[in-house]
C-alpha cells in the first residue's frame, strides 16, 4: 500500500521538493459548538483531545465577532501559519473565516464541515464524534499541504469595440463613453442608425401612441457624433480578431467610397450629375438613388459616398466637386484596433420573402413587407407618408396583413422561433392607417396575437380604432382581375375565405444576419441553434457570450424590439464597465500553463467548454476569468504542463488519506467527490436533518474532471470501499465529462476493482433527497456485498 | 443538390403510362438512348400499387412487401437507381424505403411475409437502399442533363408558351427531396426553357392538385372536376401547352378538358404533353411512333402544325 | 369539448395515428398550431365541407365523431397540407389512417367495393388497372375515343416499340404468394363480404 502511495506522490511534478524545504507547519484548529447544533451530537471534549495540532480550541459560536479576536490572538501568540475551522459549510462561511484569519493567506484557511456533514445527519453520538475527529484531522493534514496563492486580479484595457451602429450599438457605446471608456463603433453601412431610422414610427404602449423614431434617435446620434470618447467607423468590416490577456487585437478594413470624409461638405452637387440610377435600399428599393449618394438626409457621417458596385467611373462627380473631396484613387484602408472588450450589436436581417412564393411578394407589386409599409408610411418615404399602392398610386380600400411569414415554421426554409415584434409592428401600422386613412380597412390574419405584458393595452387601443382580426394563417395570395385574393381559413368560424384586397402586407420574420455569424466566428463566439449569438445563460448572464469580455445586445442575440434592445445594450455596457473599472478578481481554482513545458498541441483548447484556453501570439494561455479550474485540460495535457492552482495534488492526497484513516475492521468508508452544486445539495441534506450513513466522507472539488485515475487508485489503496462522484451536468463540459467518466471507469476496471464501487451521479441543488438516497443506497449495496 | 445517376437505371414501369400514355415511356427511352443514359426495363417488375394504396384498398405492408420484391429485381440486375415515370411510384417507393430503414417492426413483418411466400432470398435489411440515393423521377435525370438536351433540340419552340404542372406526389410528399425548391418547383419550367419554349411564370393554382384525387375521380366526380377546372380556367388563354410529369395528372387534365369545354361551351385552347413527349418531339421524334400522341383526348395535331412537326407515318 | 378516453385498454385516436405505418417519426400532430394553413390550401376544403384542421383537432381531442364525418372522404391525397405545415404535420396522412381504420371496422364498404377490381387485376397480372366498375362512367365522359383506345392499345404499344407489361409465370406467382401471405387476398375477401352481407 505504501509503495503505491510513494510512487504516486513521486510521480507528481509538485511533490517532494516543496515538501522538504519547508519548516514543520503550525496548524491551529478552532472547533465550533455552534450553540449546540454541533455539540449536542458531537462530544466536543473528546474531539478536542483527539486532534493533533499546534493548537486546538473550542468555542461556542466561532462566527461571532468576538471569536475574530480569539482567532487573531492565537495566530499571533502561537505563530500559527495555517488554520482549520471545524464548524459549518465553507459555502456560507469560508469568506468569513478567511477574513477573521486575515493575518494569513486566505488559502491557508481550511474549513471542515462537522455540522451539515456530521452533527445534522448522524444521530449516534459516538459514531458522529468519531467521524468528526476524522474529518477534522483530515482537514489538518490537508491544510498542511496548502500553498499560499495570490488572488488573480485582471485589469482589462479601458476601451471597447462595438460592432454595429444600430440602436443597440449606439446605446451601448454612448453609455460606455459617458463612463469614460474609449469606444469605437464599427458599422458596415455608410451610416449609423440601423433599422430604427428606417421604420419611421415606433409604438409606445404607455402613451398609446406612435412616436417619430428619428426624432427620438437624432439627439442620441448627435451625442454620439460629438462625444470625445467615441470614434465612428462606417463602411467598415472585421478582418481578423485575436485574443490577448488584457485586450483583443482587431484588424478592420474600411472600404473606400472614393470620397474624403473630412473634405466633403455634403452639398449634393455630385448627385445632380451622376447618371447611374440604383434601387434605393433606404426606401426598400421602391425608389431609386444615384451611384453617389447619402443614404438619407440625416445620415451620419454627413458625407456622400460612392457605391463601387454600381459606379461607372465616368468622373462627372469629381469634376463638379468644388471641395476636391472625390478621388477615384482612394483605396480601402486597413485599421488596427486594440479593444479591452467587445460588444456585438450587429442586429438582424429580414426573412427573404422569395422563400414564400405562394404569397407573391415577387409577383405582385402590391404585396409588400412590413418594412416596405413602414417606408410608405414614413413622411420621408417614397409616397411622402401617403398610404398609396405602388402599382397605381391609388389609396387601397383594404389592407390585409399576413402574420408569421417565415416565423413559427418548422420546415427547413422557415424559422422555428416567434419573431416577437411582428404582432406589435402590424398593430402599429394598423393604428397609423386607421388614424390617418380611416377609409382604408385593415385585416390582420394571425396565428396567435402576442402582445405580452403592457403591450396588451396597445392591442386594445388599436382594436378600438376598428381593425378586423382573423385567426388563421393564409395559404396563398392570388390575383383576380385587379384585386389581390388572400386565401385563409377563419379558424374560429371554420370557414375557408378568399379575402379580396388591394394591398397585402407580409410580416416578415427576423433572421440572424450573415455578418453576425462572420463576426461570431472570428471571435470564436458560440451561436444558438437558430444561428443568433448565444448568450452565456439566458436567465443570469443574458449579455455575456461564451467568450470572456465579448458581450452581445440587440437582435444579434435574438428577435426583440427596441425597448428590449436598449435595455440589453445598457446591460452590456454595464458589464463592460464592470470589467474595466476595478478589474475583476478571479478565484482559484484556476488552471495555469507552464509555457516552458507546453508543446502547443492545443488539446487543452479543444476540451475547454468554457473557452478559457486560447492561443496568444506564441503561447497557449488561460483566461483566469473564464476558467473554472475544473481540471479537464490538466488531465489531458501530454506534457503535464498545466497546474490547477487552488487545489493541488498533495492537498487531495492528504485529504483522501485523512478521511480514510483509523478505519476499523469491517467498517465501510465511501468517499464522495462533490462539485459545488453537489456540495450545496449535501449541505441541504444537513439543513433538512436527513440521515445518511457515517461512512460517507465528502471532498469538495471544482469538477470531476479534476480527479485523475491515480487519485482514484490512491483512494482505493487506502481503504475506500466506494467512490461516488456527483456533479451538475453543465452543458459546456458534457463531452469532457463523458470522456472523464469513461477514463475513470476503465482505470477501475483495469485494477480489478468491481465496477459498482465507482459511481457517478448527476447533482441538482433542489434534488438533495436524491443525493441522500444515493449515499444510503451505495452504503447498503456495499454492506450487502461485503 | 442530390446526385443524379446516368447509368444502372431501372426504368420503373407505370400502370397509367402503360395504358393511357404509353408514348411517355417510349419518349423517355428515346431521350435516354439519345443521351447515352444506361437503363433497363425489367419484364418481371410489378406495379407500385400506388393507385390501390390511395384508393384505400392496399395496406402499407402489402405495398411494402411488393416493393421489396421490385427492389430485389433492381439489385439482382445491378440497376439500383430506380427511376420512375410517375410521381406516385416515386413517392410510394420513397415511403417504402424510409419505413423499412427506420422501423424495425415493419421491416420484420415484411420479411416474414416474404419468408411465408417462399421468397426469403428477397428479404430486406436496413440500409439496403436509401430513399435519397436510389429513388428518382425521370425528370430529375432530364434536369441534370438539360444542357445536353438543349444541344439536341431540332424544333423551334420559341413561339410556344408552356406552363408547368408539377405533380403533387413529386413535390409535396417529400418536399425536402425535390430537386428544385418545393414551394416553387421549377424542374419542368427549366426543362421547357431548355427546349427553347417561352415559360409561363407562376399562375393561380400552379401548385394545386390536378383534381384526380385517386378515388375522387370515380367516387366523387363533381368534386374532382371542380378542382380540375380551377386549374384549367386559371390557364385559359395563358398558355399553349400544360407540361406534365405524371400520367395520372395528365389523364385528369387531358381527358377531362373536353368534358369541361363541353360544359363551358368553349374551347380552352391548350394541349397536354408530358415533359418526355415534349423533349422527344423537340429532339425530332415522330409524334405517333415515339411520342404517342394518338392516345391523347385533346388533339395535339394543331400544335404540331404550329411548330412544324410532321410524321412520316404512312 | 375534449373527450377523454376512459378505456385504458384501447389507444386514443392520436396514438392510433402516430403508431400507424403510414405515419412518419417526425410527424408533428401533437404540435399542431391549429393555424388553418392546411385548410386554406386544401382543394377539398375549397369545394366541400372538409376541414383538415378540424379533423386534426378532433383526432387530438380523441373525438370519435370524426369517424362518422362524411367529409373526410373528400380528401384528394394531394399532400399539399403537409408540404407546408408549420408544425410538420400531415393531415393528408392522418386522413389516410382514419379511412383505413374505418374500412377495417367494416364500414364504408360500398365505396371500397367498387375499387376491388383494381386488387383483382393486380392479383391476375401484377399490375393495377382502373377499376372496371367505373369504366362506363369514364366512357360517358371521355367518349367513344376511349373505347377505341382500349381496343387498339396493343397495336399502339407495338408501334411504339413497347413490350407487354403484364406479369406471367414465375413472376406472377411470386406476386400472388406475397399478396396471400401479406393478408391482402383476405383483406379483399373481407371487404367484399362486408358489402354483400
Amino acid at each position: 500500500m505504501s509503495t503505491t502511495q510513494s510512487k504516486l506522490e513521486k510521480n507528481h511534478p509538485l511533490s517532494k521538493d516543496q515538501e522538504d524545504t519547508r519548516n514543520p507547519e503550525k496548524v491551529g484548529v478552532f472547533l465550533c459548538r455552534c450553540g449546540g447544533n454541533i455539540s449536542h451530537t458531537v462530544d466536543m471534549a473528546k474531539l478536542k483531545d483527539s486532534i493533533q495540532a499546534e493548537f486546538v480550541g473550542e468555542f461556542e459560536n466561532l462566527c461571532s465577532l468576538d471569536c475574530r479576536r480569539h482567532i487573531r490572538e492565537e495566530i499571533i501568540e502561537r505563530d500559527l501559519d495555517r488554520v482549520v475551522i471545524a464548524a459549518c459549510s465553507p459555502i456560507t462561511h469560508l469568506k468569513t473565516f478567511q477574513n477573521y484569519a486575515d493575518l494569513l493567506n486566505p488559502y491557508m484557511v481550511e474549513m471542515v464541515n462537522i455540522r451539515e456533514q456530521c452533527s445534522w445527519v448522524h444521530s449516534d453520538s459516538e459514531k458522529a464524534t468519531k467521524k468528526a475527529i476524522e474529518l477534522t484531522q483530515a482537514g489538518v493534514e490537508k491544510v498542511k499541504k496548502a500553498l499560499a496563492l495570490d488572488k488573480i486580479i485582471r485589469q482589462t484595457e479601458k476601451s471597447a469595440a462595438v460592432f454595429g451602429g444600430g440602436i443597440s450599438g449606439i446605446t451601448a457605446a454612448l453609455s460606455l463613453a459617458n463612463q469614460g471608456v474609449k469606444t469605437c463603433i464599427i458599422e458596415k453601412n455608410p451610416t449609423i442608425g440601423g433599422n430604427m431610422v428606417k421604420i419611421g414610427k415606433v409604438f409606445s404602449p404607455e402613451k398609446l401612441a406612435e412616436e417619430c423614431s428619428l426624432c427620438i434617435l437624432n439627439p442620441i446620434i448627435n451625442e454620439v457624433i460629438n462625444h470625445k470618447n467615441i470614434r465612428i467607423l462606417t463602411k467598415t468590416n472585421l478582418l481578423r480578431a485575436g485574443r490577448r490577456s488584457t485586450h483583443f487585437k482587431i484588424i478592420l478594413e474600411k472600404e473606400t467610397g472614393f470620397v474624403h470624409e473630412d473634405l466633403c461638405i455634403a452639398c449634393g452637387r455630385c448627385v445632380e450629375v451622376c447618371p447611374v440610377d440604383v434601387p434605393d435600399e433606404w426606401n426598400q428599393k421602391m425608389t431609386t438613388r444615384k451611384a453617389i449618394y447619402k443614404p438619407f438626409s440625416q445620415a451620419v457621417p454627413d458625407v456622400y459616398t460612392i457605391d463601387l458596385e454600381n459606379c461607372i467611373r465616368c468622373g462627372k462627380c469629381e469634376k463638379v466637386c468644388t471641395m476636391g473631396a472625390i478621388n477615384f484613387n482612394l483605396k480601402s484602408e486597413v485599421i488596427p484596433l486594440k479593444a479591452g472588450n467587445v460588444i456585438i450589436a450587429t442586429g438582424h436581417e429580414s426573412f427573404d420573402l422569395n422563400k414564400r412564393p405562394e404569397y407573391g411578394y415577387h409577383r405582385f407589386v402590391d404585396v409588400i413587407s412590413q418594412m416596405d409599409l413602414a417606408r410608405i408610411l414614413g413622411v420621408n418615404g417614397p409616397t411622402q407618408g401617403e398610404l398609396l399602392k405602388i402599382s397605381d398610386g391609388k389609396r387601397p380600400d383594404r389592407v390585409v396583413m399576413v402574420q408569421c411569414t417565415g416565423s413559427r415554421d418548422e420546415k427547413d426554409d422557415g424559422k422555428r422561433y416567434c419573431s416577437k415584434v411582428c404582432c406589435m409592428v402590424a398593430l402599429k401600422h394598423a393604428s397609423i392607417i386607421r388614424e390617418r386613412f380611416p377609409e382604408t380597412e385593415v385585416v390582420i390574419c394571425y396565428t396567435d396575437m402576442r402582445t405580452v405584458g403592457m403591450y396588451e393595452n396597445y392591442l386594445r387601443y388599436v382594436q378600438d380604432k376598428g381593425i378586423k382580426l382573423i385567426r388563421g394563417r393564409p395559404g396563398e395570395v392570388s390575383k383576380k382581375d385587379d384585386k389581390l385574393l388572400v386565401r385563409v381559413e377563419d379558424t374560429l368560424e371554420r370557414k375557408p375565405l378568399e379575402i379580396e384586397t388591394d394591398m397585402v402586407v407580409l410580416s416578415e420574420a427576423i433572421e440572424p444576419s450573415p455578418s453576425t455569424m462572420r463576426i461570431a466566428q472570428k471571435f470564436n463566439v458560440g451561436l444558438s441553434q437558430d444561428l443568433f449569438i448565444k448568450e452565456k445563460h439566458s436567465k443570469i448572464k443574458p449579455v455575456n457570450t461564451d467568450m470572456e469580455r465579448v458581450f452581445v445586445c440587440g437582435t444579434a442575440q435574438g428577435p426583440k424590439d427596441i425597448t428590449d434592445s436598449v435595455s440589453q445594450a445598457n446591460a452590456a455596457a454595464a458589464k463592460v464597465s464592470e470589467q474595466i473599472k476595478n478589474g475583476t478578481e478571479a478565484e482559484p481554482p484556476v488552471a495555469v500553463i507552464k509555457t516552458s513545458r507546453c508543446n502547443l498541441c492545443g488539446k487543452c483548447m479543444d476540451i475547454c467548454g468554457f473557452k478559457a484556453v486560447y492561443r496568444d501570439e506564441e503561447n497557449m494561455a488561460v483566461d483566469p476569468m473564464a476558467c473554472r479550474g475544473c481540471g479537464a485540460c490538466a488531465g489531458l495535457c501530454p506534457q503535464e504542463a498545466i497546474e490547477i492552482k487552488g487545489i493541488n495534488d498533495l492537498e487531495l492526497y492528504a485529504q483522501i488519506k485523512g478521511l480514510l484513516s483509523d478505519k476499523k475492521e469491517k467498517e465501510i468508508r465511501i468517499l464522495a467527490f462533490l462539485d459545488n452544486v453537489g456540495y450545496t445539495a449535501a449541505d441541504t441534506i444537513g439543513n433538512n436533518r436527513l440521515c445518511y450513513p457515517e461512512a460517507i466522507r465528502i471532498i469538495k472539488i471544482p469538477s470531476i474532471n479534476r480527479i485523475m485515475p491515480h487519485h482514484l487508485m490512491y483512494a482505493f489503496e487506502h481503504g475506500a470501499d466506494g467512490v461516488l462522484m456527483a456533479e451538475y451536468p453543465d452543458e459546456c463540459m458534457l463531452e469532457a465529462h463523458k470522456a472523464k467518466i469513461k477514463e475513470l471507469n476503465e482505470s477501475v476496471k483495469n485494477q480489478g476493482i468491481p465496477s459498482d464501487r465507482l459511481r457517478f451521479y448527476k447533482a441538482y441543488a433542489p434534488h438533495y433527497r436524491g443525493l441522500a438516497q444515493q449515499f444510503t443506497r451505495f452504503f447498503e449495496d456495499i454492506a450487502a456485498s461485503n | 443538390m442530390k446526385k443524379i445517376p446516368y447509368e444502372n437505371i431501372l426504368l420503373f414501369k407505370s400502370c397509367l403510362v402503360n395504358v393511357e400514355y404509353p408514348g411517355v415511356e417510349s419518349s423517355t427511352r428515346y431521350i435516354f438512348d439519345k443521351l447515352g443514359v444506361e437503363y433497363r426495363v425489367d419484364p418481371d417488375q410489378s406495379c407500385c400499387t400506388g393507385l390501390g394504396y390511395y384508393y384505400d384498398l392496399f395496406d402499407q405492408l402489402s405495398t411494402t412487401a411488393l416493393a421489396v420484391r421490385n427492389f430485389y429485381l433492381a439489385r439482382r440486375s445491378g440497376h439500383e437507381n430506380i427511376t420512375t415515370l410517375c410521381s406516385t411510384c416515386y413517392a410510394i417507393m420513397k415511403k417504402t424505403i424510409k419505413l423499412l430503414n427506420s422501423n424495425e417492426n415493419a421491416r420484420q413483418e415484411v420479411n416474414d411475409i416474404l419468408k411465408k411466400a417462399g421468397l426469403s432470398h428477397m428479404q430486406y435489411q436496413a440500409g439496403d437502399l436509401s430513399s435519397e440515393n436510389n429513388i428518382f423521377h425521370v425528370v430529375e435525370v432530364f434536369y441534370s442533363l438539360k444542357e445536353q438536351i438543349a444541344k439536341k433540340i431540332k424544333v423551334d419552340l420559341s413561339g410556344i408558351r408552356i406552363a408547368s404542372h408539377h405533380a403533387c406526389h413529386y413535390c409535396k410528399v417529400y418536399p425536402e427531396d425535390s430537386i428544385t425548391p418545393f414551394r416553387n418547383p421549377m424542374v419542368l419550367d427549366e426543362l421547357a426553357s431548355s427546349c427553347g419554349a417561352q415559360v409561363v411564370d407562376w399562375y393561380d393554382f400552379k401548385k394545386a392538385t390536378c383534381g384526380a384525387g385517386f378515388s375522387q375521380r370515380f367516387a366523387n366526380r363533381d368534386l374532382s372536376l371542380s378542382a380540375t377546372s380551377d386549374k384549367l380556367l386559371a390557364l385559359e388563354g395563358e398558355t399553349d401547352i400544360l407540361l406534365h410529369m405524371c400520367p395520372n395528372c395528365q389523364m385528369q387534365l387531358d381527358r377531362y378538358q373536353p368534358v369541361l369545354e363541353k360544359e363551358l361551351g368553349r374551347k380552352l385552347n391548350l394541349v397536354h404533353l408530358n415533359i418526355a413527349q415534349l423533349s422527344a418531339l423537340a429532339m425530332g421524334a415522330d409524334p405517333y411512333k415515339i411520342a404517342g400522341i394518338q392516345t391523347h383526348s385533346v388533339p395535339v395535331e394543331g400544335l404540331l402544325d404550329k411548330i412544324k412537326v410532321h410524321t412520316n407515318l404512312e | 369539448m375534449i373527450k377523454k378516453d376512459h378505456k385504458n385498454d384501447t389507444d386514443s385516436l392520436l396514438e392510433v395515428v402516430i403508431k400507424d405505418y403510414r405515419a412518419y417519426p417526425e410527424m408533428g400532430i401533437k404540435r399542431c398550431l391549429q393555424c388553418g394553413l392546411c385548410t386554406s390550401n386544401c382543394p377539398a376544403a375549397r369545394h366541400s365541407d372538409y376541414d383538415p384542421r378540424e379533423m386534426v383537432k378532433m383526432v387530438r381531442d380523441n373525438n370519435p365523431e370524426i369517424m362518422d364525418n362524411p367529409d373526410i372522404w373528400n380528401c384528394f391525397y394531394c399532400y399539399t397540407c403537409g408540404s407546408n405545415c408549420p408544425a410538420n404535420n400531415s393531415p393528408c396522412i392522418v386522413n389516410q389512417i382514419l379511412r383505413q381504420k374505418i374500412l377495417l371496422k367494416g364500414e364504408k364498404n360500398t365505396r371500397i367495393y367498387k375499387f376491388l377490381t383494381y386488387g383483382y387485376s393486380y392479383m391476375d397480372f401484377g399490375v393495377g388497372s382502373i377499376p372496371s366498375d367505373f369504366f362506363d362512367a369514364l366512357v360517358a365522359d371521355f367518349g367513344q375515343m376511349y373505347v377505341e383506345l382500349k381496343i387498339n392499345l396493343e397495336d399502339i404499344r407495338h408501334d411504339l416499340g413497347l413490350e407487354d407489361y403484364n406479369l406471367k409465370g414465375k413472376a406472377l406467382n411470386e406476386v400472388k404468394s406475397i399478396l396471400k401471405s401479406s393478408g391482402f387476398t383476405n383483406r379483399l375477401k373481407k371487404f367484399k363480404e362486408c358489402h354483400e352481407s
